[in-house]
């Protein structure tokens, strides 16, 4: 977790400039430029424009565009034309006067020795700054060079306006010929004598490593511009920085040169630039508004954002990693001894754990498992809501229980080669999924074992490693028993987690062995289109993507492409675990993922199945494909037919191939127990909130055997609770012929404190 | 569930009756008034405030 954290401040490239504020001398910052100018802000995007550059007619006259030659657009049709939108800035801003600073005057006294370009930038920052200032030149007039290389009307009016609010002494036909009596009146100077002038026998102190205006040896003497060999833009640029190096030297004492700022390191998301023709002035000189808004709207405002751009996660809270890490830090170690500003634990709780944003970051920055990490830390140390994950680590502990959990050998004693793991979802989605993959398993090869189960995905999202670790062991020893054999592995997620967590156990996912077989899919169409959606958990897994593909294309149909598929693979939404945290997030995703392609799905994952049938979305399982199974509308099994068809599907597995196997004692079976009325009505409701019925069933029987329950006469029924896992949940309930009728159920998360009602906890 | 109809308590058939009761949820602890049984103690949350104002509260503080 530290090493991202620090791959996240190190690498992460959200903060980089773009590729022409790089290079530009002034650092403009183009995208908030460009964003104000293709809105028509042509008042605002002056005042950005000015404040950056201190001349803005001058600069705008002049900028020879270094930005053109490293605009990624240049490679598609033409770089954007910055400097005709400057122009256009200059020229459509209603209000061009400089502001006026309404500042106390400050005590430090400044010399500028030359009045060109570079020495009117310091002066003019500086007496903005309210320092006084006094500028010495040694002819006649100012604006040095400017005079060979632009219409003097121009920069002499720009320079009496930007200068129009300040004081400032100007000192023309003032050859300064030594700096001493300049230094006995000054507290700083700024030589800026221009090309081929006086250094006064100064040099550099850092052999020129360090960027300029330079810090001489002289305390307060700083040298830049034209002097020092820079054109007439780098050489105001310096005069700018140069009034912060005197400022800083003021404050502090220190001579510190200006810093460089090492070349963008910013990287363009490989996305398609659209190809949109260069804008240019129709009058040949200056565009108009709308065609310097039209071209303001060529630029793609570079910016490393894949990850923004690619997780839903991410694109939801509109936060780059930086941001998320800062807010993770200070959720996992709070401030304040009460642990208040834990600001991201649903943040933490919300991802997928998909990997897309590792797939597309160009530094390959693991958010997920950042996210994973944080989450482990935070259950750890008991801060994240053991509601959130509560339901699915029950329901882990249901998958392998007794009730609906089997290690068994191949069927008549043949020795074991293989072992099928089909996952716990898998049957609980369609018992036909799992005992259909078995036959057929077992019709390739006799000695395939049946390991019926949960891989640990659950405690794995909860951050729960402990528990994830029991999991494995138990895993671990079922393999070893059978010989630890091949596994073949129905679950894209569980083969996900055996490769991280259980290395050592060699797996085949199911998809490639049905590929391999050379049996064709049970079902011919004839040229339907679908699309098949790669589950997240297959996207280091070309093979398996391409042996769906093949066996869907020999089933008939014709293949689609998605969007988000193959090493770009998202998740349906279930990964993570995530819908208790963040239900509307999660539904907003199947929503948006099922819409990814009009052709109807077919996935490979059992979740992938059940979530976008949830979402209305026509899906199939590629086993329904193979073996003939559901059509395109399937329902959706409920939370409690997922535990019903799990327990039930061990019952006839067992029948089927192991008849001697003894079975525990019937009676803690479900269909066993007194049994329940529930309106249709009331079943939808439960399995929205996840209320199951044999709790619920639980719970009547807690109130039954303590007497703890409320009597309601107008209705001559009782209510009562019991804490199950982290919730408490409610029933209004009465007896009836069949056992009980359930009218209610309904839970919170919130305890009722034990001393006060002592009812329902074991 | 009308808040307002009478409901007596199962096991000691004494009317319930709005008591303070004290309630704790993420190392957070609070107190508020609502039914229970003035002789055993036992509680009643109706659906409304376990959906409505306790809900809220769940959420508040897991963003806290």
């Amino acid at each position: 977790m530290d090493e991202i954290r620090r791959m996240i401040k190190d690498r992460c490239m959200e903060k980089e400039e773009p590729f022409c504020a790089s290079v530009c001398p002034f650092h403009l910052d183009v995208r908030e430029f460009i964003a104000r100018m293709r809105r028509g802000a042509f008042n605002t995007a002056f005042r950005l424009f000015s404040n950056t550059t201190g001349f803005p007619a001058i600069v705008a006259a002049l900028c020879p565009e270094p930005c053109a030659a490293v605009c990624p657009r240049g490679t598609v049709d033409a770089p954007v034309q910055l400097n005709l939108l400057e122009k256009a800035a200059v020229a459509y801003a209603a209000n061009t006067k400089p502001n006026s600073y309404n500042l106390p005057p400050k005590k430090g006294r400044i010399a500028v020795v030359g009045a060109g370009l570079s020495g009117l930038g310091c002066a003019l920052r500086l007496a903005n700054r309210k320092y006084r200032v006094d500028v010495y030149e040694r002819s006649g007039r100012v604006g040095g060079r400017l005079w060979d290389e632009m219409d003097p009307e121009i920069f002499l009016a720009d320079i009496r306006l930007q200068f129009s609010n300040e004081e400032y002494g100007l000192f023309l036909d003032h050859a300064v010929e030594t700096l001493e009596p300049l230094r006995a009146r000054y507290d700083a100077i700024y030589v800026a004598t221009g090309s081929g002038g006086d250094a006064f026998g100064l040099t550099c102190e850092n052999d020129g490593l360090e960027g300029i205006p330079w810090a001489s040896r002289l305390p307060g003497v700083f040298l830049g511009g034209a002097l020092l060999g820079a054109s007439s833009m780098e050489a105001l640029s310096q005069g700018l920085k140069a009034s912060l190096c005197i400022e800083d030297y003021l404050k502090t004492g220190a001579m510190r040169s200006a810093e460089t700022l090492p070349p963008t390191r910013m990287r363009q998301a490989p996305e398609a630039i659209v190809r949109t023709p260069v804008v240019l002035p129709a009058d040949g000189a200056l565009s108009t508004k709308e065609e310097a808004v039209a071209e303001a709207a060529r630029c793609i405002r570079c910016r490393c954002d894949a990850c923004v751009r690619h997780c839903g996660l991410m694109r939801s809270y509109s936060k780059f990693p930086g941001r998320i890490a800062e807010e993770v830090e200070i959720t996992i170690t709070p401030g304040t001894l009460d642990g208040n500003g834990t600001v991201a634990t649903r943040l933490i709780a919300s991802c997928n754990q998909c990997g897309l944003c590792a797939e597309v970051c160009p530094e390959r920055i693991d958010m997920g498992e950042f996210l994973r990490a944080s989450h482990q830390a935070m259950r750890e140390k008991g801060a994240m809501p053991q509601a959130f994950h509560d339901f699915w680590l029950r329901d882990m502990e249901f998958a392998n229980s007794e009730r609906a959990s089997l290690p068994a050998p191949p069927p008549g004693g043949a020795s074991c080669t293989r072992i099928f793991f089909p996952g716990c979802q898998l049957g609980a989605s369609d018992p036909r999924y799992v005992t259909e993959s078995y036959r057929f398993l077992l019709g390739l090869e006799p000695g395939v074992a049946l390991r019926l189960g949960c891989c640990g995905a659950p405690a794995v999202w909860a951050g729960d490693m402990e528990l994830h670790r029991r999991v494995r062991e138990r895993i671990l020893d079922d393999w070893r028993s059978l010989g630890s054999p091949q596994m073949i592995m129905a679950c894209p997620t569980c083969l996900e987690m055996f490769a991280r967590y259980i290395p050592e156990i060699d797996c085949a996912p199911l998809v490639d062995v049905l590929a391999a077989s050379g049996h064709p899919p049970a079902e011919r169409v004839n040229g339907e289109v679908v699309s098949v959606f790669d589950p997240c958990a297959s996207r280091n897994r070309p093979e398996s993507q391409r042996a769906a593909r093949s066996l869907v294309r020999e089933a008939g149909y014709e293949l689609a492409p998605l969007p988000y598929e193959g090493k770009r693979a998202q998740c349906c939404s279930y990964g993570g675990q995530i819908d208790i945290a963040a239900p509307k997030y999660a539904r907003r995703l199947a929503e948006q993922r099922s819409k990814d392609g009009e052709a109807p799905y077919v996935v490979y994952c059992s979740n992938c199945r059940d979530v976008f049938a949830h979402a209305g979305k026509p899906t199939r399982h590629i086993l329904d494909v193979f073996f003939g199974l559901n059509g395109w509308n399937a329902a959706p099994p409920t939370f409690d037919e997922r535990r019903k068809r799990r327990e039930s599907m061990k019952t006839d597995l067992v029948q089927e191939f192991w008849p001697d196997m003894e079975l525990r004692e019937k009676e803690e079976i479900m269909e066993n127990r007194k049994s329940i009325v529930i309106s249709p009505e009331l079943r939808e409701k439960m399995n929205r909130e996840r209320l199951l019925e044999e709790d619920a069933l639980d719970v009547i029987e807690e109130c039954e055997r303590s007497g703890r329950r409320i009597w309601d006469p107008s209705a001559e029924r009782f209510f009562g609770c019991k804490e199950i896992g982290y919730m408490t949940q409610w029933v209004e309930y009465a007896s009836s012929p069949e056992g009980y009728a359930l009218f209610n159920t309904y839970a919170h998360r919130m305890k009722i404190e034990r001393e006060d009602a002592p009812h329902g906890r074991n | 569930m009308e808040e307002t109809k009478k409901l007596f308590c199962g096991k000691c058939m004494v009317e319930m009756l709005p008591a303070p009761t004290g309630f704790s949820y993420l190392g957070h602890a609070f107190r508020t008034d609502v039914l229970r049984c003035p002789s055993c103690g036992q509680v009643f949350i109706p659906e409304s405030l376990a959906k409505g104002r306790m809900a809220e509260v769940e959420t508040t503080l897991e963003d806290k």
